[in-house]
């Protein structure tokens, strides 16, 4: 990176217009480090703060004005998370719910995309677009006779609820994303495959699905993450004893006469933890996989 | 046994996935905007068709307000992170050092669910410790008070999705080709006019949609406003998504719910068909 730099500021050089064009590139860094300094500071000193506050005594935390640099430092809170049953209850929750709506979502949305990126059909087109669309209908209308329809079918409060509600949610992204990675294995492989006699099955599952895993392993993240963060379907569908983290830590820390902030804080750090987690993993894929999803055609 | 044609074998694969959006996105949507007519209860069986009754009501009540607050958190929420965004975007396409790691550390307010990044803006704007009206010097409740609850709001949802518009403008600007501000450049172009004349109409189509989308799901944004505010105070930030969950599950109110979400649901249908146009033009 430095190298290809070094050389086209070379080459530049080289120019006649150099004289003109090295401030205006200076001037434009200067610029593009203030415009970083002012977003990053906004963007980053609210988590500065989520962290800080997780390991202020309490005593501390509730003084007013805070102090911004921590004068004492404690992992009490993150102590009391452990001791807390209710919310490993919800942890569990949290994890069977979003590992079982990941494998779910990888197979049926590999199957989908498999269909909308090796075979032409009637209707392919509109269908591609109607998946792409669904993700935009609004979730609050759609609880209201989701919830019926669990009800019903005595589903309601249920981890089959949550699971088979955060699968479809997670299915157009995850479709679009394996679309364009099945794009990208060759016909070839699975026609010769076919000339060898194995059978459409076969080819699918022993040629393309291995070539495709990169990008199935992006899926699976993508959507436990989604189940993870879910908030308004987890309030709503699950048991209080099926709820998940999010609207558990409501329950658990809001609502009170006076909330236990470093509590929570320390509670929200730990949450957040295997999503990021998730995401330093998926950082390659996000580009490629979101402009997909959300942008190309 | 017979074997099966491409099109069997396609739409076999892709069974699952249809039965699910048909049992979970498509009939609760159709039956919602039926209920609509109907005077129904969440907690009472049975139910009586009134007609036209619930939308009757229901325009000439919550609705204009509802629509209001709506549209200014979705103009708010979505134009603030986009400006931050783009120029966040720009500043890291301009060779700086870094920039990738830079890129990844911002990332983060994006990444972390919603429920906790609203927990974190509620700390900040907490009204006796809250961080900010430590740094002011104030003592000022900020999401209790009708004239800053929205902005507020708005404040946070655009911390949280900057990052989203910053990672796909960056996408785009690096799709630019370099010789174009070259010419520009050589032509005696400075930087603020090739930032309109090269990359601004280069960027018209992403920055588009990134921009359409976000006020798609701005439109229909739930866990921010309900964690920070539950639509108060007085109704000063209850958008539609609020307002049809309140009326459902906790006034027990179905039709006048579902009247309001199907008025709700004709605007994001307009929204939605400008965008899959914009989508179809942009993939040409």
């Amino acid at each position: 990176m430095t190298v290809t730099a070094t050389r086209s500021r070379t080459t530049t050089l080289a120019r006649p217009v150099r004289a003109r064009r090295r401030p205006d590139v200076v001037r434009s860094r200067a610029a593009a480090w203030v415009a970083v300094g002012l977003i990053g500071l906004f963007g980053l000193a609210p988590i500065y703060w989520l962290v800080v506050t997780a390991l202020t005594p309490d005593e501390t935390a509730f003084s007013f004005p805070p102090s911004l640099i921590p004068t004492e430092v404690t992992l009490e809170h993150f102590v009391n998370l452990t001791k807390n049953e209710q919310l490993f209850g919800y942890l569990i929750n949290s994890v069977i719910v979003s590992v079982i709506t990941a494998v779910l979502s990888v197979i049926v949305s590999a199957y989908m995309a498999n269909a909308f990126s090796k075979f032409l059909y009637r209707g392919r087109t509109s269908l591609m677009h109607l998946v792409l669309a669904s993700q935009m209908f609004p979730q609050a209308l759609l609880l209201i006779t989701l919830y019926a329809v669990f009800s019903a079918t005595g589903l309601l409060g249920s981890y089959a609820a949550l699971v088979l509600s955060f699968t479809t949610f997670t299915l157009p992204l995850c479709v679009w994303m394996l679309k364009g990675i099945f794009d990208t294995v060759p016909s070839s492989l699975m026609e010769a495959a076919a000339i060898d006699g194995a059978s459409r099955w076969r080819t699918l599952h022993q040629v393309a699905l291995p070539l495709a895993a990169p990008g199935l392993v992006a899926a699976g993240l993508f959507a436990f993450v989604r189940a993870w963060n879910d908030f308004i379907f987890a309030l709503t569908l699950a048991d209080p004893e099926r709820q998940t983290l999010p609207p558990g830590l409501v329950h658990t820390y809001l609502g009170e006469f006076q909330t236990a902030w470093p509590d929570l804080m320390a509670a929200s750090f730990v949450v957040s933890l295997p999503v990021i987690a998730a995401f330093m993993f998926l950082q390659r894929y996000l580009v490629g996989g979101l402009t997909a999803g959300a942008v190309k055609g | 046994m017979r074997r099966l044609s491409d099109a069997q074998f396609a739409w076999l694969l892709m069974l699952p996935g249809l039965a699910l959006f048909g049992a979970i996105i498509t009939y609760p949507l159709v039956s919602a905007l039926v209920t609509g007519l109907f005077e129904q209860s969440l907690v009472r069986p049975g139910r009586l068709f009134v007609g036209l009754a619930n939308f009757a009501d229901v325009l000439g009540g919550d609705f204009w307000p509802v629509f209001r607050n709506t549209m200014i958190f979705t103009l708010g929420a979505t134009v603030a992170p986009f400006v931050l965004g783009y120029a966040l975007a720009l500043a890291l396409n301009a060779g700086i050092r870094g920039s990738g790691f830079l890129r990844g550390l911002f990332l983060f307010p994006w990444v972390i669910p919603g429920v906790v990044v609203s927990f974190l803006w509620l700390w900040i704007f907490n009204a006796n410790y809250g961080v900010l009206n430590g740094i002011l010097g104030t003592r000022f409740s900020w999401l209790g008070d009708p004239d800053t609850a929205m902005l507020a709001v708005i404040v946070t949802k655009t911390w949280a999705s900057f990052p989203w518009m910053m990672i796909m403008l960056l996408a785009g600007l690096q799709t630019m080709p370099k010789e174009l501000h070259e010419a520009a450049s050589v032509d005696g172009a400075g930087t603020i006019r090739r930032f309109w004349s090269v990359t601004v109409p280069h960027m018209k189509g992403i920055a588009g949609i990134v921009f359409l989308l976000e006020f798609i799901w701005n439109f229909q944004h739930f866990d921010t406003i309900y964690v920070l505010t539950g639509g108060g105070p007085a109704g000063a930030t209850k958008t539609f998504a609020v307002a049809v969950y309140d009326t459902a599950f906790k006034g027990f109110d179905l039709g006048h719910a579902s009247a309001l979400g199907g008025l709700w649901m004709l605007l994001l249908l307009i929204l939605v068909a400008i965008y899959l146009r914009r989508e179809k033009e942009d993939a040409r």
